[in-house]
C-alpha cells in the first residue's frame, strides 16, 4: 500500500473530473428551470435519477471489472424503504399491514428517508456481498443476477410487507429538480472519493493486474466488498429518489428492463470511467428524447416529419450497436480533466499514478 | 412420482436446448448472447403474416409438419447467422461486457421490430394440434407433446454430440472452444466455425420455439425471455463453454423447478423461484467453475 | 437601448414557453378539454387503443349533439410509451395542454403515474379499464375513477353462477401470481365460495404467467381423487392461453371459469374445439348481445376503426365518457369537485353496458350485471346473464 501516492495529492489532481461533471449537471438543471415545461422538468428528473443509478453501478462494475446484474435489486430495496419511511401512516396500514408498528407510525420527510433508504440498501449489499464477492468473472455476474431474481420474487410476493405486485401509491411526489440534482452530484463525488481511496486504487489494480495485485497483498474479496456495499447504497438512494419522482413503486419496475438500460448506459458511456457513467446517461437519454420528439412529429416546412411509431426503440438499439462497434470501450474511455493538457501529461507520468481516474485510459 | 419425472424432464429439455444454444456461441467467441430469446420469438412469428390485428393471420403455420419444422429451424438459423454477419463480426476483439450489451441491443432491435409488425398483443396459433392429445405411459397420463419434447431433445442431443465428436467441423468447433487462438493457428477457419456455431444455435432456438409454440399456442414477443434466462444460468452453472455441462445443468434446473413446485406448501409456492435462484448461488459458491469445468475458461491467476 | 432589446428578447422567450407551461385555467377557445395520457406505442397500446376509440365515439356523439354545457369537447393526447416514468410526463403534458379531465392507461400499474399528476393538480382522472380498487379513492385519491368493474366481481360472479346454474360443487383454484388483476379475480372467488351451499375447495395452486410449462401444476390436479367440477383460472394473456391449452391437452375436462381478460375469439384457434369454458363480459363482441344498441355500437365501431371490437375491454371507454359527461351536465360546470360530487350521486345509472354506481367510498363497481359467454366447440356466444346477490364487501376488495 505504501507505494501508492498520498491520497491528498491524488485528490487535488483528479478533483476536476467530478467538478466538471457536476457543472454539466448544474447547467442542465438551470436550463430546465429557466426554460423547461413541466414534462421537460420531469424528463430531467428522470435523467438525474439515472445518473445516480449508473454512477452507483460504476462504483462497483467500473472499478472491479465484474459485471453486476444485481444492483437494481438494491434500487428496489431503496425504493420500498423510501415508501416505508415516508408514506402517511394511514396509507401504510393499507399497503403494508405486516410492517412493525413503530415503522408504520413513522413518517419522515423525503430527504432523510432517502438517505436511510440508501443505508438500508447498503446494509443488504454488505450481507449479499459477503457471500457473493468470493466469486469472480462470469460466475459472479450470474450470482448477482440470481440475487436480483431472488429479491424480485420476494418483493413481488410478500403481500404484508411489500404489497406484492400491487403498485404502491401514497409516496410523496417531489417534482422540484433540486433534490435530484443534489443526489446526482453526491453520487458523483462519492464515486470519485471511492475511486481515489486506498480501496478504490487497490480494486482497480486487482482489475487490471490480478496476479500482481494478489502478490502485493491486496485482499480482492474485501476491496470488492467495499465497492459493492458503497455502490449498493448509492443505487438504493437512486431507488428512493426514483420512487419520489413517480409516486408509484412496483417490483417489476426494478427488474431486467432497468438492469439492462442502466448497464447499457454505463457500457456505451465507458465502463471504466466516471465521466462515461455520467455522460453515458446524459447522452443516451438525450438521444432517446430526441427520437421520441421525432416520433411525435416535427414540422418541416409545410408538412410534418414523423418517425413511424416504434421505430424509436429500433433506432436506439442500432445506434448503441454502432457506438459499441466503433468504440468498444465506450464514448468516454478517458475522464474529463481540466486543464485538458494535464491529462495529456499524465499519460507519460509514473506507473503509480496510472490507475487514478483522471489517467485511467 | 413417474409423473414428476416426466414433468421435470420436459421442462428440463427446454432449458437444456436453450443452454446448449447459448453455450455453443459462448464456446467459440466468449459471447453471452442475450439476443437468443428474441431469436426464439422471431422464429414463431415467422409463421404469421405481419398484421397488428388481434386475430393472427397464419401464413407458413399451415405447412405440413415435415415442412414446417425445417422451415422454423431454418428461420432461427438464418436470423442467427445474419446477426453474426451484421453485428457480432464487428465485436470479435471486444470485451465480454461490450459484446453482451451489443447482443442485448440487438435483441432489443428484434423485439421492437416484431412489435412494430405484429403489435404487442399475443397472437394465437394452433401449431401441430395433433400433439395436444393426452397419452398414457406406464400409468402416467401426459400430453403427447411432453413426450415428444423429451424424445426430440434426446435425439437432438445425441445427433449433436455425434456431430461434434465425429465430424471434422465438430472437431474444429471443439478445438476453437478450448483455445480459439491456438485453433486458428492450427488452420481452423474462424469465420466458418463461428458461423456454424451461430447456425446451430439458431436452429436450436427454432426447436425451442416450435415446442413453446405448440405447448402454449401463443406467439408473444416476450416468449423467449424466461427460457433464455434459465438457459443462461444453466450455461454458467454447467461450466461455461462445456456443452455437456450446459445440458446437464438445464435438466437439473428444470427438475429443481418442478420438484419445488410439487413439494413446497401452498403459501411458499409463489416464492418458488427464490428457492431455485438460491440453489443457483449455492452451486456457484461451491463450484464457481461450474459443474463440468471446460478447459481453457478458467480464470488464470 | 440594450436593456430594451434584452427585455423584448426575454418576453419573446416567455411567449414561446407559455404554450407549454401556461393554459392551466381555461382553454383559450372556451372548449372543454379531455386529455388522454395513454399508450400509443409499446405493450399497453393493444389494450388502450380500443377503449380510447370507443371513448372517441362517445365524444363525437356528444359534440354532434351540441357539445357539453354548450361547448365542444376537445381532445389532447400524450403517449405513455407503456412506461411508468413516461406516464407521469404524459400526465403533465396533457394537464399543461389544458386538460379538464385526464384519461389514463387501462392497467392500474401503468395508469397510476399519470393519474397521480392529475390528482395533485386537482383534476378528475379516469382509468380506461383498471379493475383494481386502488384505481380510485383508495389508491390514487378522491378525484380518480375507473370505468370498468372490479376484478373481484368477476371471480365472484363466475363462482356463484357456476354453482347456481351449472351445479358446480368442487372448485379448484389456479392463480397466476404475476399480476394484481389475477389476484383480484381469485379474491372475489375466495369471498364467494364459503357462501355457496355444499361448495368446497378441492385444491389450489399457483403459477407464473411466463412459466414455460405448468406440467407440475397439472399433475397436482390430476392427482386429485376426483376431477373438480370447475377450475377457477385467475390469469390473463398470454399465460391464459398456455394454461388452458395445457389443461385440456392433459385430458382434464372440468369446466374452466375465468375473468374478463380472456374474452375474445382471437385466441381460440390455439385451443381447437375448446368447450366448457366460461367468461363474464360487460357486453358481447360476438354480435349476439341481448341489447340491440350494443350490436349497433359494434357496427359503428367497425365503421370508425375498420374492425369489430376484439374484446369487451373496448366498452368501458364509452361508458367512461358517458358517465363523466352526464356528471358535468348535472354539475353545470367542469369544476372537479362539483363533477366528482355528481358522479358520487350516481346509483344504478343506466349505461349501454349495464348500470353504474359510484359512492364517496368507492369509485368503482363492486356489483355489476355480467353477461356469461360460453365457448362451445371452439365457438363463443352469450348464454346467460348474472348479477351477484351481494356486492363484494370492502374487506375482500382490500386484500
Amino acid at each position: 500500500m505504501a507505494s501508492f501516492p498520498k491520497v491528498k495529492s491524488v485528490a487535488l489532481r483528479t478533483i476536476s473530473t467530478p467538478l466538471i461533471l457536476s457543472a454539466v449537471l448544474v447547467v442542465l438543471a438551470l436550463v430546465t428551470v429557466a426554460y423547461g415545461s413541466r414534462p421537460f422538468n420531469q424528463t430531467m428528473i428522470d435523467i438525474f435519477v439515472r445518473v445516480i443509478l449508473v454512477t452507483g453501478l460504476y462504483i462497483f462494475v467500473g472499478n472491479s471489472g465484474v459485471l453486476s446484474f444485481g444492483h437494481i435489486g438494491f434500487t428496489c430495496m431503496g425504493a420500498y424503504a423510501a415508501a416505508w419511511l415516508t408514506m402517511p401512516p394511514m396509507m401504510k396500514e393499507l399497503s403494508f399491514p405486516g410492517l412493525p408498528d413503530w415503522l408504520k407510525a413513522l413518517q419522515l420527510p423525503y430527504g432523510p428517508g432517502a438517505v436511510l433508504a440508501g443505508i438500508f440498501a447498503g446494509v443488504f449489499a454488505l450481507i449479499f456481498g459477503r457471500i457473493l464477492m468470493r466469486l469472480s468473472g462470469i460466475a459472479a455476474s450470474i450470482a448477482t443476477f440470481a440475487m436480483l431474481a431472488m429479491i424480485n420474487t420476494i418483493y413481488a410476493n410478500w403481500e404484508s410487507v411489500t404489497s406484492a405486485t400491487n403498485s404502491v401509491v401514497g409516496i410523496p411526489i417531489v417534482r422540484t429538480i433540486w433534490p435530484y440534482l443534489i443526489g446526482a452530484i453526491a453520487a458523483v463525488f462519492i464515486a470519485w472519493a471511492h475511486a481515489i481511496s486506498r480501496h478504490g486504487l487497490a480494486l482497480r489494480a486487482a482489475r487490471d493486474e490480478p496476479t500482481a495485485a494478489l502478490a502485493s497483498g491486496i485482499d480482492i474479496p474485501r476491496v470488492r466488498l467495499v465497492a459493492f456495499t458503497l455502490s449498493g447504497a448509492v443505487v438504493g438512494l437512486g431507488g428512493a429518489l426514483m420512487a419520489h419522482s413517480i409516486g408509484v413503486v412496483t417490483p417489476d419496475t426494478f427488474y431486467l428492463g432497468l438492469t439492462f438500460i442502466t448497464l447499457s448506459m454505463l457500457v456505451v458511456g465507458g465502463i471504466g470511467t466516471l465521466t462515461g457513467a455520467v455522460m453515458g446517461v446524459v447522452l443516451l437519454s438525450l438521444l432517446i428524447q430526441g427520437l421520441r420528439w421525432l416520433e411525435r412529429g416535427v414540422p418541416v416546412g409545410e408538412s410534418t416529419f414523423a418517425l413511424p411509431g416504434g421505430l424509436q426503440e429500433i433506432l436506439l438499439g442500432v445506434v448503441m450497436i454502432v457506438i459499441l462497434a466503433r468504440r468498444p470501450s465506450g464514448l468516454f474511455a478517458r475522464e474529463f480533466v481540466w486543464p485538458a493538457r494535464l491529462g495529456a501529461r499524465r499519460r507519460n507520468s509514473s506507473a503509480a499514478t496510472r490507475n487514478v481516474p483522471a489517467g485511467d485510459a | 412420482m413417474l409423473q414428476v419425472l416426466f414433468d421435470a424432464l420436459s421442462l428440463g429439455s427446454l432449458y437444456a436446448l436453450g443452454a446448449l444454444g447459448i453455450a455453443l456461441i459462448f464456446g467459440v467467441m466468449r459471447l453471452v448472447n442475450f439476443a437468443h430469446g428474441d431469436v426464439i420469438a422471431f422464429s414463431v412469428f415467422a409463421l404469421l403474416w405481419p398484421s397488428t390485428d388481434a386475430v393472427a393471420i397464419v401464413f407458413a403455420g399451415h405447412l405440413p409438419w415435415f415442412l414446417l419444422i425445417p422451415f422454423v429451424l431454418a428461420v432461427g438459423a438464418g436470423l442467427s447467422v445474419l446477426s453474426e454477419i451484421v453485428v457480432f463480426r464487428r465485436f470479435r476483439h471486444a470485451s465480454p461486457a461490450t459484446m453482451m450489451i451489443a447482443s442485448f441491443a440487438l435483441g432489443f432491435v428484434i423485439r421492437y421490430f416484431l412489435l412494430m409488425l405484429f403489435s404487442s398483443r399475443p397472437k394465437s396459433i394452433s401449431l401441430l394440434p395433433a400433439l395436444s392429445q393426452p397419452v398414457e405411459i406406464l400409468g402416467a397420463r401426459m400430453p403427447l407433446l411432453q413426450l415428444i419434447t423429451i424424445l426430440a431433445t434426446i435425439v437432438m442431443l445425441i445427433a449433436l454430440s455425434v456431430f461434434v465428436r465425429r465430424t471434422r467441423f465438430g472437431l474444429e468447433m471443439r478445438a476453437a472452444a478450448e483455445n480459439f487462438t491456438m485453433a486458428r493457428m492450427l488452420g481452423v477457419r474462424a469465420n466458418r466455425v463461428i458461423m456454424g456455431a451461430f447456425a446451430l444455435s439458431g436452429a436450436l432456438a427454432g426447436a425451442i420455439s416450435i415446442i413453446l409454440g405448440a405447448q402454449t399456442g401463443t406467439a408473444d414477443i416476450q416468449m423467449g425471455g424466461a427460457v433464455m434466462l434459465m438457459a443462461f444460468i444453466a450455461t454458467v452453472i454447467g461450466g461455461l463453454g462445456s456443452l455437456e455441462g450446459a445440458v446437464l445443468a438445464g435438466f437439473l434446473l428444470g427438475a429443481a423447478s418442478v420438484v419445488m413446485q410439487t413439494v413446497l406448501p401452498p403459501e411458499a409456492r409463489p416464492f418458488r423461484d427464490a428457492f431455485v435462484y438460491g440453489a443457483v448461488i449455492l452451486v456457484l459458491l461451491f463450484r464457481p467453475q461450474g459443474l463440468i469445468a471446460a478447459r481453457g475458461t478458467k480464470e488464470r491467476v | 437601448m440594450t436593456r430594451t432589446r434584452l427585455m423584448t428578447g426575454l418576453s419573446a422567450l416567455a411567449l414561446a414557453v407559455t404554450p407549454m407551461t401556461g393554459a392551466l385555467a381555461e382553454d383559450a377557445d372556451g372548449n372543454i378539454v379531455v386529455g388522454f395520457a395513454t399508450a400509443e406505442t409499446g405493450f399497453m397500446q393493444a389494450y388502450d387503443k380500443p377503449a380510447q376509440d370507443a371513448a372517441m365515439i362517445r365524444i363525437e356523439e356528444i359534440n354532434a349533439a351540441g357539445g357539453l354545457l354548450g361547448k365542444q369537447i376537445k381532445v389532447v393526447n400524450a403517449d405513455t410509451k407503456t412506461d411508468r416514468a413516461e406516464g407521469a410526463k404524459a400526465g403533465l403534458s396533457v394537464l399543461d395542454a389544458g386538460a379538464d379531465m385526464v384519461v389514463v392507461s387501462c392497467d392500474y400499474d401503468f395508469g397510476a403515474p399519470a393519474a397521480l399528476t392529475a390528482e395533485s393538480s386537482g383534476k378528475v382522472s379516469f382509468f380506461l379499464c383498471a379493475e383494481s380498487i386502488k384505481a380510485g379513492v383508495q389508491g390514487v385519491g378522491p378525484h380518480s375513477f375507473s370505468a370498468s368493474v372490479l376484478a373481484a366481481v368477476q371471480g365472484a360472479t363466475m363462482a356463484q353462477w357456476a354453482h347456481e346454474k351449472k351445479g358446480a360443487r368442487d372448485f379448484y383454484r389456479l392463480l397466476d401470481t404475476s399480476y394484481v388483476y389475477n389476484k383480484g379475480i381469485c379474491d372475489g372467488f375466495d369471498w364467494m365460495l364459503p357462501t355457496l351451499a355444499d361448495a368446497n375447495l378441492a385444491g389450489e395452486d399457483v403459477f407464473k404467467n411466463d412459466d414455460a410449462s405448468i406440467a407440475a401444476q397439472i399433475s397436482r390436479i390430476k392427482a386429485l381423487p376426483k376431477e373438480p367440477d370447475a377450475i377457477m383460472l385467475c390469469t390473463m394473456m398470454p399465460g391464459a392461453v398456455s394454461a388452458i391449452k395445457q389443461i385440456r391437452a392433459a385430458g382434464i375436462n372440468s369446466m374452466i371459469l375465468n375473468g374478463s381478460a380472456v374474452d375474445g375469439s382471437y385466441w381460440l384457434s390455439a385451443v381447437p374445439d375448446l368447450s366448457d369454458f366460461y367468461v363474464p363480459v360487460q357486453g358481447s363482441v360476438y354480435g349476439d348481445d341481448p341489447n340491440p344498441d350494443v350490436n349497433a355500437f359494434n357496427a359503428l365501431y367497425k365503421e370508425k376503426t375498420g374492425s369489430d371490437p376484439a374484446t369487451q375491454y373496448t366498452y368501458p371507454g364509452y361508458v367512461m365518457i358517458d358517465v363523466w359527461a352526464k356528471a358535468v351536465e348535472r354539475a353545470g360546470s367542469i369544476d372537479a369537485g362539483a363533477v366528482v360530487a355528481e358522479l358520487e350521486k350516481m346509483d344504478g345509472e343506466p349505461t349501454l353496458f349495464g348500470p353504474r354506481t359510484f359512492t364517496p367510498e368507492l369509485h368503482h363497481q363492486n356489483k355489476a350485471r355480467y353477461l356469461i359467454a360460453e365457448v362451445k366447440d371452439g365457438k363463443p356466444g352469450i348464454v346467460d346473464e348474472w348479477t351477484i346477490s351481494e356486492p363484494v364487501p370492502m374487506e375482500a376488495l382490500m386484500k
